[in-house]
């Protein structure tokens, strides 16, 4: 017989222990800890180093203002991605809330900006219901969502409406009040509840058993269904925010009005340290990220690069935020 | 003599903090057919799927045919001729029986990457019609019977003699278990011819066939193997006795027996039947009584719970909550009738590993916990500590991560998770006890029966008959989806012997 050495002597199985013990991939210790923090600070001193003006009250006040609809954006995907789905529809369906919004203003004033809000509330709630219901994993329902929802937009509209009458319904979202843009403001506001639901209520922390743990919240006896529904009718709900928002900042609606936001809101998420596998994560990390977002477009900006290239660093930043809080152990097969 | 065709030695497998494997040491002669028999969790389909480059040892030496090996894929063992059949179903539904059977076993049947489907038929044909199969090899896998898919599973295991010329080495994990007569006699005809110029591992709960078709036998226990005894001259009674092992008895005191329960039923069930699972099971829980149901894999037991928590439907049959009929539309209406559920599958089920043990505890009663600004996370906090000390968990603290605690501790916080409300009025216990050390066996059967004593209805799967025996007041033993036996603990006393013979 041939002379034999134990197995497990072999440099290999070292590495599987290694594996194991490692418990969130390669960086989550990093992301989850201060590393966004980290870089938007560097970001923020680089940028003010090139151009002095950039931490001056009136260009923060102007990328405050900027990033307000990508703020509404990103709050209502942070709660979808905490429980483990993704929602590629939120900028199409605001596009469709700015048109509907500047379609019934002159008839209904504040009535068009409840309506739209409903509407957007009640198409996110049915995409989730087709999601939970038929089975059919989220990124697919709101892709074809994304198809469907600016395809009615533009039926309805077919260009960029002008809101002619009844804009003070809207327009008291472009005022500011003591340098602080009202759309900033409003979506503070809004993050600042959506993140009292998530640690303080029920429905935040099913959100995110759900997300940890979708088998084990449903033998919990938790209506996994309903609690995913409501994740998505919040992501519609915010997707109308954010097109409440164009539509006071632009005093007009348009069928493609937010369409080049989807990816900076997802990516202001992810790069904030909320894992897009669901369970981890939460809105001040996100507002983190938004901030990431509107200094990285500033430094384009500054930087003299054609704003074209923009949705390149968009890209990078999504593909890199997920590799770096992706929990490698736990996934093994990804499709 | 010559050299074993395969041979282990201080063979180890673990899986977290627990071993499935405890250093296995056995060996396989050229044609020989030896037998692998032990109870659920005695670590046989592990060691098949170590010998089958499946999951890789933790330590020990393998040989075949007298050189070391180390697979690194399945396909390296199937390269050295070792065929495995598993246990579950390993088809792919929505192609046909050929392109199964032939799976990564191609060979000329793929030409540049183009199947060359009359050969490909052909050779599947000719493995099937030694199984006596009739099927046409271009049915899709998903139409066959469940029969017929571990009749093609085992033709797929056959499929790795075309690959070497050496003779193969077919490992097989319970291949008999969803056959008829006809189907077993065929499989254990074939593992006869086998013979002639292969070696076979045989793993069966059915021991009279593994007695009957083995050379040789290894009764495993607890990841090792306590035994190796001749096939032609062993009985089953002394391989029962090695399996189970004689010391064991004494490690569940039994509490002194309870004869007289009260006579209401809390949970009745009536004629419930679900295809493929279990038929016509009746059966009646009283308030305060403790219900353990036997039965190895396959046996029906595991999916009667999920159906009794509402996970899966029954086709037929109905569920009376006391006395009054109900429909369980999920686990939610379960919840809300009071029944608790903890799965077998604990980390996947059972606990969220990267939750606070508090949260885990509290999941399932949430709404008890909530005042008018939500949850109430100092009294969640209390009541977890509470349950803490009462279960004796050991952790840090009440907001350690659950994925920090060991085994039997996280068991522990699965079954707090259905305490800390209010008592629950039937609990449904899956394998409570699987995996874990004597001390949390001993604090969750101490538990159970407390529970009883406050008139729970408690219903305990297991397939180790020491821990039923020990917590049960009624036990009965189900065989392939029915009921082969009813016991009162009390007045029928029933041995080990007696209900094994039952369950298998």
């Amino acid at each position: 017989m041939s002379p034999v050495g134990p197995i497990n002597q072999q440099p290999d199985s070292d590495e599987h222990i290694a594996i194991g013990d490692r418990r969130h991939g390669l960086g989550t210790g990093l992301v989850s800890g201060m590393a966004p923090v980290a870089v938007l600070v560097t970001l923020a001193l680089a940028i003010s180093a090139f151009a002095p003006s950039f931490l001056s009250a009136y260009s923060l006040r102007v990328l405050a203002e900027e990033s307000s609809v990508i703020l509404l954006l990103a709050i209502g995907q942070t709660i979808v991605i905490i429980v483990g789905g993704i929602d590629l529809s939120m900028a199409a369906l605001a596009s469709l809330a700015s048109v509907i919004i500047a379609l019934l203003l002159p008839e209904l004033g504040a009535g068009a900006v409840l309506g739209a809000l409903c509407i957007a509330t009640l198409i996110g709630a049915l995409q989730g219901f087709v999601h939970v219901q038929a089975k059919i994993p989220s990124f697919i329902v709101t892709l074809a969502g994304l198809g469907m929802w600016s395809g009615i937009a533009l039926s309805i509209a077919n260009t960029t409406v002008p809101v002619a009458e009844h804009f003070e319904a809207v327009g008291w979202l472009d005022a500011q009040t003591w340098g602080v843009p009202h759309a900033f403001a409003f979506g503070m506001l809004t993050l600042g509840l959506f993140q009292i639901a998530l640690v303080r209520l029920r429905l935040g922390r099913y959100l995110y058993a759900i997300g940890m743990a979708e088998r084990v919240a449903l033998l919990s006896g938790i209506r996994v269904w309903r609690i995913k529904t409501f994740a998505f009718a919040a992501s519609g709900f915010c997707s109308g925010l954010a097109g409440l928002a164009m539509v006071a900042r632009t005093s007009s609606g348009s069928p493609t009005i937010a369409d080049s936001l989807l990816l900076p809101s997802i990516a202001a998420v992810l790069v904030g340290g909320t894992a897009i596998t669901g369970g981890h994560g939460n809105l001040a990390r996100t507002l983190l990220g938004v901030c990431i977002v509107a200094v990285m477009r500033v430094g384009v900006a500054v930087s003299g690069i054609a704003p074209a290239y923009e949705p390149i660093a968009y890209g990078a930043l999504v593909v890199i935020a997920v590799a770096m809080t992706v929990d490698r152990r736990s996934i093994g097969i990804v499709k | 003599m010559s050299v074993a065709a395969l041979r282990v030695e201080g063979l180890c497998k673990r899986f977290g903090d627990t071993y499935a494997l405890r250093g296995v040491t056995l060996e396989v002669r050229p044609r020989e057919v030896v037998g692998l028999v032990g109870e659920n969790g005695a670590g046989k389909s592990t060691l098949l799927k170590l010998l089958a480059g499946v999951t890789r040892p933790d330590g020990g030496t393998m040989m075949v045919r007298g050189s070391a090996v180390r697979w690194r894929k399945v396909r390296d063992a199937a390269d050295a001729g070792i065929g495995i059949m598993f246990q579950e179903s390993s088809l792919v539904p929505d192609i046909t029986v050929a392109e199964n059977v032939l799976l990564a076993h191609e060979g000329s049947a793929v030409r540049l990457g183009i199947y060359r489907w009359h050969e490909l038929f052909a050779r599947a044909k000719a493995l099937l019609v030694k199984l006596g199969m009739t099927i046409s090899p271009g049915a899709d896998a998903h139409t066959l019977s469940f029969s017929e898919r571990q009749l093609v599973e085992f033709a797929k295991a056959l499929a790795v003699e075309t690959r070497t010329c050496d003779a193969p080495i077919l490992l097989l994990d319970e291949p008999t278990s969803a056959l008829d007569e006809r189907g077993v006699a065929t499989v254990l005809q074939t593992i006869e011819e086998l013979r002639t110029h292969a070696s076979v591992v045989l793993v069966s709960h059915r021991l009279e066939e593994v007695r009957r078709v083995c050379d040789r036998i290894y009764v495993m226990k607890d990841g090792s193997c306590v035994g190796e005894r001749d096939a032609r001259t062993c009985t089953v009674e002394a391989l029962q006795r090695l399996m189970i092992g004689h010391e064991t008895g004494t490690d569940f005191p039994r509490e002194a027996v309870r004869s007289q329960l009260a006579e209401t039923v809390c949970l009745e069930v009536r004629q419930l039947s679900r295809r493929d699972k279990y038929v016509d099971v009746s059966l009646a829980l009283r308030h305060g009584e403790v219900l353990g149901i036997a039965g190895a894999t396959g046996s029906g037991c595991e999916e009667l719970c999920r159906t009794l928590f509402g996970i899966v439907p029954p086709d037929s049959g109905t569920m009376l909550l006391d006395g009054r009929t109900v429909a369980l539309r999920g686990p939610s209406d379960a919840v809300a009738q009071g029944i608790g559920y903890v799965p077998a599958d604990r980390p996947r089920e059972g606990i969220i590993g990267a939750m606070s043990v508090t949260e885990n505890m509290t999941l399932a009663h949430l709404a008890q916990f909530c005042g008018r600004w939500g949850i109430d996370r100092r009294r969640e906090r209390e009541v977890a500590e509470r349950w803490i000390e009462r279960l004796r968990i050991v952790t840090p603290c009440a907001t350690t991560r659950a994925s920090d605690l060991s085994g039997g501790n996280q068991q522990k916080v699965a079954l707090a998770k259905w305490l800390v409300g209010k008592p629950p009025r039937v609990l449904i216990l899956d394998h409570p006890l699987r995996a874990l050390d004597v001390v949390a066996r001993r604090d969750i059967l101490k538990t159970i029966r407390e529970l009883a004593c406050d008139g729970a209805g408690i219903v305990v799967v297991a397939d180790a008959l020491d821990e039923l025996l020990a917590v049960s007041d009624t036990l009965i033993v189900m065989r392939d989806g029915r009921i082969s036996a009813r016991y009162s603990i009390a007045q029928d006393r029933p041995t080990r012997q007696t209900i094994l013979e039952k369950m298998i």
